[in-house]
């Protein structure tokens, strides 16, 4: 043991990070990285000759087919995604075992997390680039005007690298990370609402008028330059990262990597779910008297995500995106939207699948307790079913009739879907692969994806009234209503009982 | 057997081939507290679990009131157990979690005295925290606060004076008396012989219950 008064001296990254590297390398056989590289080499060209006519109508169609609304409208959007995105995932992270043994070694602090935040950048810029060149195909008049399709993206991947930059400042102190996620989420209202507008007025393909070169390169210019300054001072503060910031970032990544590995969604949800608690500061509040106590729980649940309900509340114009699309898919979107407003309220559900403990210590039986669970997320899947198919109705989407009760007869689908989700607890990776001539396909996880979608069936009257495309009767929405009872009733008979606590 | 709270006979638990419990006998009179001690690894818990019922046991006999323990509303309605490690609702209060374990069983909360039951065990303090924010010693309280404030017949109680202080240990105790004195029934593990005794209860060893040792 060793012990002093003295700090020890702060001591170089790189020849600790290359010996990790080298010692770790030294326990795998040499021709494992080969092989990797040649499977991964491998799957490019394979993937790649089978989907490349795909990939080449995302991303440069033979003619433009949206406007420049959408076009911008589309832009906002990925800078908006891309802030949560990295938000979510540091931008600054290390590893698990790098937080543990090299963060509180005396290591150079800036050199240690320099690695972290190139990479960021590269990808944060590559991914902003490639979405860029991809609304750029989609717009751009043929033949494209000038060298738009090289310096657009290059504009995309410098924003790309800014909202990068906003991240880290969000990451570095907790007062700014408030408001500027708030700026993000208006720049992702902002594109949406765009492309609703453009959906709803039709706007026509953008021709005509384009940017020249030298404007396009004024601004690229600009935005480099203070892409540049922004990096200059971010690799400077880099040392100032607070640590409890890394070490959630490297907690995030370590889920993540698990959740993939396990195939396991729920790791990450449990991991953001709990995150955004700690951070809120309650008041005790009482539950209404009025109303049986599960019920009370998810209304004041509820009542504490003014955020989420918020965006709920924008969210019910989306399916009108898909306007021109075929009405079938509009009639599930409506259905997807509805079980997503459900699922605002079914955390509780997801507490109870995963370990009963506190429905034991409250002694309700299942069928109660799922009865009481399924009522909040009801209403609001029938509130938001009712907008977003009156909206549709409104833009003349959809033909003439009472579709606000058909949104509401849609309530208790969105609401069995979201429980039946929400008590799928884990992925059995317990469960019997199936071999294919392809490869090993494990059945875990398939029947997890599939779980709670399989309830979109009570959903066939709608899909089936929306595809046919004639005005809406009452007869269509009484079918809907018993579609809808029936599996209610069905699903709380068959999967519960009320001799038996646990889901 | 309607006079018991616990009848255990000729219990049997195995974990692969390494038989934890054989032939265990256990007998909690209704209004009375069994504490069963010894080392870690005995099966102490185990036989907590077989008892409400999480543990399916390889053979052997255990009747609670009289029937056997099982997943009904009913059934945990009258006991109350503390042998799995306790979760939380995201979003919900201590005090939040208290009312909620209250109106569940009908309680008025003010009326069981939910405010009171929090300040008692220490967390007046923390009544408008999120639970997973508390310490571990602090959740055990709340947990035991939570047991203790629904009504129940029976306590299953796996190592109470876990990560409690001295003072909290006391509090917990001074509880278990009250409560057996109300005519409950205790059945718990401890590696504390002195908190079982202040607890009012019996103290068994686990060596004492099986006839036939089980192999380590």
């Amino acid at each position: 043991m060793t012990a002093g008064s003295s700090a020890p001296p702060v001591v170089r990254a790189g020849p600790v990070r290359r010996w990790i590297r080298r010692t770790r390398s030294a326990h795998r056989d040499r021709g494992e990285s080969a092989g990797t590289a040649y499977l991964l080499v491998f799957l490019a060209v394979v993937v790649g000759g089978l989907v490349h006519r795909y990939l080449r109508a995302v991303f440069w169609p033979v003619a433009p087919n949206a406007s420049a609304l959408a076009g911008v409208a589309l832009f906002l959007v990925v800078l908006g995604t891309l802030h949560p995105a990295l938000r979510r995932l540091g931008p600054v992270a290390l590893s698990r075992p790098a937080t543990s043994w090299l963060l509180t070694a005396p290591l150079s602090r800036r050199v240690l997390l320099l690695p972290a935040l190139w990479l960021a950048a590269v990808s944060a810029g590559g991914a902003a680039g490639l979405a860029t060149l991809a609304i750029v195909g989609h717009v751009a008049p043929r033949p494209v005007p000038g060298q738009a399709e090289v310096i657009l993206p290059a504009i995309g991947a410098l924003a790309g690298v800014g909202v990068l930059l906003v991240a880290m400042a969000a990451q570095a102190g907790r007062r700014r990370a408030a408001w500027l996620d708030g700026a993000a989420s208006l720049v992702l209202a902002a594109g949406l609402a765009g492309l609703v507008v453009d959906s709803a007025v039709d706007l026509p393909p953008a021709a005509g008028a384009w940017p020249d070169d030298t404007g396009l390169l004024a601004v690229a210019g600009a935005l480099a330059l203070a892409v540049t300054t922004g990096l200059v001072a971010a690799v400077r503060g880099l040392a100032g990262t607070p640590n409890d910031r890394i070490l959630e970032a490297a907690a995030t990544a370590g889920t993540l990597l698990d959740s993939a590995h396990g195939v396991e969604p729920s790791f990450v949800t449990d991991l953001v779910q709990r995150r955004y608690w700690a951070r809120r500061r309650l008041r005790s509040a009482r539950l209404r008297r009025r109303v049986p106590v599960l019920i009370a729980q998810d209304l004041l649940l509820v009542r504490r995500r003014p955020g989420r309900l918020v965006a709920l509340a924008g969210a019910v114009a989306l399916p009108a995106l898909l306007a021109s699309a075929p009405p079938w898919l509009l009639a599930v979107a409506v259905l997807a939207g509805g079980t997503v407003a459900a699922g605002t309220s079914t955390a509780t559900v997801r507490t109870d699948a995963g370990n009963p403990v506190l429905l034991r210590l409250l002694g309700l039986g299942s069928r109660a307790a799922i009865a009481q669970r399924l009522c909040v997320p009801g209403v609001l899947a029938a509130l938001w079913c009712t907008a977003a198919l009156t909206v549709l109705r409104l833009l003349d989407v959809l033909p003439a009739g009472p579709w606000w009760a058909l949104g509401l007869v849609l309530g208790p689908v969105g609401a069995v879907i979201a429980v039946r989700r929400a008590r799928a607890g884990f992925v059995d990776n317990g469960l019997l692969p199936i071999d294919t001539p392809m490869g090993t396909l494990a059945t875990g996880p398939l029947i997890g994806v599939v779980v709670g979608i399989d309830m979109l069936v009570l959903g066939l009257p709608t899909v089936l009234l929306i595809a046919v495309g004639g005005p809406l009767t009452w007869a269509g929405v009484t079918g809907q209503a018993v579609a809808a009872a029936l599996g209610v009733w069905a699903y709380l008979r068959l999967t519960t009982s009320p001799r038996r606590v646990d889901l | 057997m309607g006079e018991h709270a616990v009848e255990v006979d000729g219990l049997h638990v195995s974990y692969g081939p390494v038989p934890v419990l054989a032939g265990v006998a256990l007998t909690v009179p209704e209004g009375a507290g069994v504490c069963v001690t010894g080392e870690n690894g005995i099966g102490k818990s185990t036989l907590l679990r077989c008892v409400t019922g999480l543990h399916r046991p390889d053979r052997g006999e255990i009747r609670v009131f009289g029937g056997p323990p099982g997943t009904t509303p009913e059934f945990w309605r009258a006991v109350v157990t503390t042998v799995e490690p306790p979760t939380w609702y995201p979003g919900l209060t201590t005090r939040e979690h208290a009312e909620l374990v209250c109106r569940a069983h009908g309680q008025d909360p003010e009326a069981a005295g939910i405010d009171e039951a929090l300040d008692r065990f220490g967390l007046a303090g923390h009544a408008d925290a999120i639970p997973p924010s508390l310490s571990s010693g602090q959740k055990q309280r709340l947990t035991l606060a939570l047991a203790l404030l629904r009504p129940s017949s029976l306590l299953v109680l796996d190592e109470p004076e876990q990560r409690l202080d001295t003072a909290g240990r006391d509090l917990v105790a001074g509880l278990l008396t009250e409560y057996l004195e109300a005519g409950g029934s205790i059945l718990m593990a401890s590696h504390d012989d002195g908190f079982a005794e202040r607890s009012g209860v019996h103290l068994t060893t686990m060596a004492s219950l099986a006839p036939v040792p089980a192999a380590p």
